[in-house]
C-alpha cells in the first residue's frame, strides 16, 4: 500500500483530485440530460489522467505517465465519443425514467458516500493504514462503486446501465492508481481494452435491441420471448 | 495604534454605512450589464432618506409584534459585526460573547421576526412569503450548520478568527479539499440567502416574491430599517464568505490607523469583485420552479457533507 512517502501539500492536491472525481459523478446522478452524463465521465477519466501522471511524478513511475496518456486517450476521449453516438443514432436526449428526484438521489449519494467513509475507516484501522491518503482513496473507490450501482438501479435506460457500469470501473482504477501504484503496466493496459470491447459489444447489443424489440428501457423488457 | 474599542465601533460602522454601497453597485452593474443606464451607486443612501422623511402608515389589524420585528432585524444585524473579523483579524472587546454558531442564531433571530411580521398583519402576500421563507429555511439552515461544523473540524475552534489566521498563514488548509468544497457550500447559500438567482428573483410579480411579500405591508422608516437590515445581512454574510472562508487576506493584523485605512479599501476592492460574480450569477440563470428549489441546497448540503468526510482524513 502506498510505498512512498508525501508531503503535505502533494496529500492536498491528491485528494482534491480524488474528491474531483466524486464530485463529478454526483453530476451524473444528479442530471437527467445524457450528455452531461457522458461530458462528467470524459471530466472524470481526465481527472484520473491527472492522478495518474501526478503519481508517477512524486512516486518517481515512469510507467504511469504512458498509463495517463492512454487513460485520457481512451477513457477520457474514445469512450465518450463511442457512447456520443450510440445516443446520437438511438435518438435519445434524456434519461425519462429515473425513480427519485435528482435532489433525492444526491442525498442518497451522499449517504452512500458516509458509509463508504465508515467501511474505509474500519478497513484502514484494521489494516494499520498510517497514511490519510489511502483511507480516501478506499473511499472515493467505494463510493464510485456504490454511486455506479445506485445510477443502474435508480435507472432504466440501457445508455444509463453503461455509463453506471463505466462509473464503477472509474471507481477501481482510481483506487488502483492511489493505493498500488506499482501495478504491472500490461494489467493496466488490460482493463483499458477489456472497457472498449465491453462498449463496443454493449453498443451493438442496445441497437439490436432498438430494432427488435423498439425500446431500451430494462423496464419494458420484462416478458421472455422464445 | 487604535484602541481596541475604537476599533470595535468601526467595525460596526463600516457594516451600516458600507451595506447600502454595496447593494446599489450590484444593482447598478446589474444594469449595465444589460445595456442600461441603472441608477447611481449611491441611490441606496437617497431610498433611506427618503423613507426615514415619510409618514408612517400603520394596518388596522397590527399588533406589537409589527413594531417590534423591523427593529429586533436591524438590531441583531448590528450585533453580528462585533463576533466577525471585518476590519481587523483579532478579537476585539465583547467579540467573544458568542461563537460562529452564535452569530449565525442571531442572524437566524432577526429573520424569524421578519417571518413574524409577515404572519401579524393576516394580509395574504404577508403569510405567503413568511411561508416560503420557512421552507427555505428548513432546507437552508442544515446546510448553514453543516458548514460551521466543517471549518469547526478543519479549525479546532468555534472562533471565526482562528479560522482566519489558519488559512491565511497556511497553504495546505488553505487549499485542502474540505476547505474547497466548504467554500462551494458556502457560496450556494450565500446565493440563496442575499435573494438571488436561482431561487429569489428581484421582479415583483407575487408568484416570484419571498422576502418582499413579507414586508408589503410596511411603510416610512420601517420599511427603511428592514430594507437597511437586509442590506447589512448581505454584507454580513459576504464578510464572512470573505474573512473566514475564501479570501482572509487583507484585514488590518496591527490595528493602527494606516492598516485600517488599508483594510477598508481592500474591502472595497473584494466585496466588489463578489458583487460583480453575484451579478454573473443573478444575470446567466434562470428562476428555478418552486419545486426544483431544493436542488441547489441539495447541492450544497452534498458539498458540506463531503468537506467533512474529507476533513477526517
Amino acid at each position: 500500500m502506498l510505498i512512498f512517502h508525501l508531503d503535505p501539500l502533494a496529500t492536498s492536491l491528491f485528494s482534491l483530485l480524488a474528491i474531483l472525481a466524486l464530485v463529478l459523478s454526483f453530476v451524473m446522478l444528479a442530471s437527467h440530460w445524457l450528455k452531461n452524463h457522458i461530458y462528467a465521465f470524459a471530466a472524470e477519466s481526465w481527472t484520473i489522467a491527472i492522478i495518474s501522471a501526478s503519481i508517477g511524478y512524486y512516486g518517481h513511475y515512469p510507467e504511469l505517465y504512458i498509463i495517463a496518456a492512454l487513460t485520457a486517450i481512451f477513457r477520457g476521449t474514445m469512450l465518450p465519443y463511442l457512447v456520443l453516438r450510440l445516443i446520437k443514432r438511438l435518438n435519445i436526449q434524456r434519461e425519462f425514467t429515473p425513480l427519485l428526484k435528482p435532489s433525492s438521489s444526491m442525498i442518497l449519494g451522499a449517504v452512500l458516500v458516509i458509509f463508504s467513509y465508515e467501511v474505509s475507516r474500519q478497513l484502514g484501522a484494521t489494516l494499520h493504514l498510517t497514511d490519510n491518503i489511502a483511507v480516501l482513496a478506499l473511499t472515493c473507490m467505494f463510493s464510485l462503486k456504490l454511486i455506479g450501482f445506485l445510477m443502474m438501479i435508480l435507472r432504466s435506460e440501457a445508455i444509463s446501465h453503461i455509463l453506471g457500469l463505466l462509473v464503477i470501473e472509474n471507481g477501481i482504477f482510481l483506487g488502483s492508481q492511489i493505493l498500488v501504484p506499482g501495478m504491472p503496466a500490461l494489467l493496466e493496459l488490460v482493463i483499458i481494452f477489456d472497457l472498449l470491447t465491453i462498449v463496443m459489444a454493449f453498443g451493438m447489443l442496445v441497437r439490436l435491441l432498438q430494432v427488435h424489440a423498439g425500446t431500451t428501457s430494462s423496464r419494458d423488457l420484462q416478458k421472455l420471448v422464445g | 495604534m487604535l484602541d481596541d474599542i475604537v476599533l470595535q465601533c468601526g467595525q460596526i460602522l463600516t457594516v451600516i454605512l458600507l451595506s447600502p454601497l454595496l447593494h446599489g453597485f450590484i444593482v447598478t452593474m446589474e444594469e449595465r450589464v444589460q445595456r442600461g443606464q441603472g441608477p447611481s451607486i449611491f441611490q441606496p443612501y437617497r431610498d433611506l432618506w427618503k423613507l426615514f422623511h415619510k409618514t408612517l402608515l400603520i394596518p388596522e389589524s397590527a399588533s406589537w409584534v409589527f413594531f417590534v420585528a423591523p427593529v429586533m432585524a436591524f438590531t441583531a444585524m448590528l450585533i453580528v459585526p462585533m463576533l466577525i473579523p471585518i476590519l481587523t483579524n483579532f478579537p476585539l472587546p465583547l467579540s467573544d460573547m458568542g461563537d460562529i454558531l452564535g452569530g449565525g442564531l442571531i442572524l437566524t433571530l432577526g429573520s424569524f421576526f421578519i417571518f413574524l411580521a409577515g404572519l401579524d398583519t393576516g394580509q395574504p402576500f404577508g403569510g405567503l412569503g413568511s411561508s416560503r421563507a420557512v421552507m427555505l429555511g428548513i432546507l437552508a439552515e442544515p446546510t448553514l450548520i453543516l458548514v460551521f461544523v466543517g471549518i469547526t473540524f478543519l479549525d479546532h475552534s468555534m472562533l471565526p478568527f482562528v479560522a482566519n489566521h489558519l488559512l491565511a498563514q497556511h497553504p495546505v488548509a488553505y487549499w485542502s479539499p474540505a476547505h474547497i468544497f466548504l467554500i462551494f457550500a458556502f457560496f450556494i447559500l450565500l446565493t440563496v440567502e442575499t435573494d438571488r438567482l436561482p431561487i429569489h428573483s428581484n421582479i415583483p410579480y407575487e408568484i416570484y416574491m419571498i422576502d418582499e411579500a413579507r414586508i408589503l405591508e410596511y411603510s416610512g422608516p420601517l420599511l427603511a430599517l428592514l430594507k437597511w437590515a437586509s442590506w447589512m445581512k448581505q454584507f454580513i454574510l459576504y464578510t464572512i464568505f470573505l474573512n473566514v472562508f475564501f479570501f482572509p487576506w487583507g484585514l488590518s493584523t496591527t490595528g493602527s490607523f494606516g492598516s485600517v485605512l488599508l483594510a477598508l479599501l481592500i474591502i472595497l476592492g473584494k466585496y466588489g469583485a463578489i458583487g460583480l460574480i453575484m451579478v454573473a450569477v443573478d444575470t446567466m440563470q434562470s428562476r428555478l420552479r418552486f419545486y426544483r428549489y431544493q436542488e441547489p441546497l441539495a447541492l450544497s448540503f452534498l458539498f458540506a457533507v463531503l468537506a467533512i468526510v474529507a476533513d477526517q482524513l
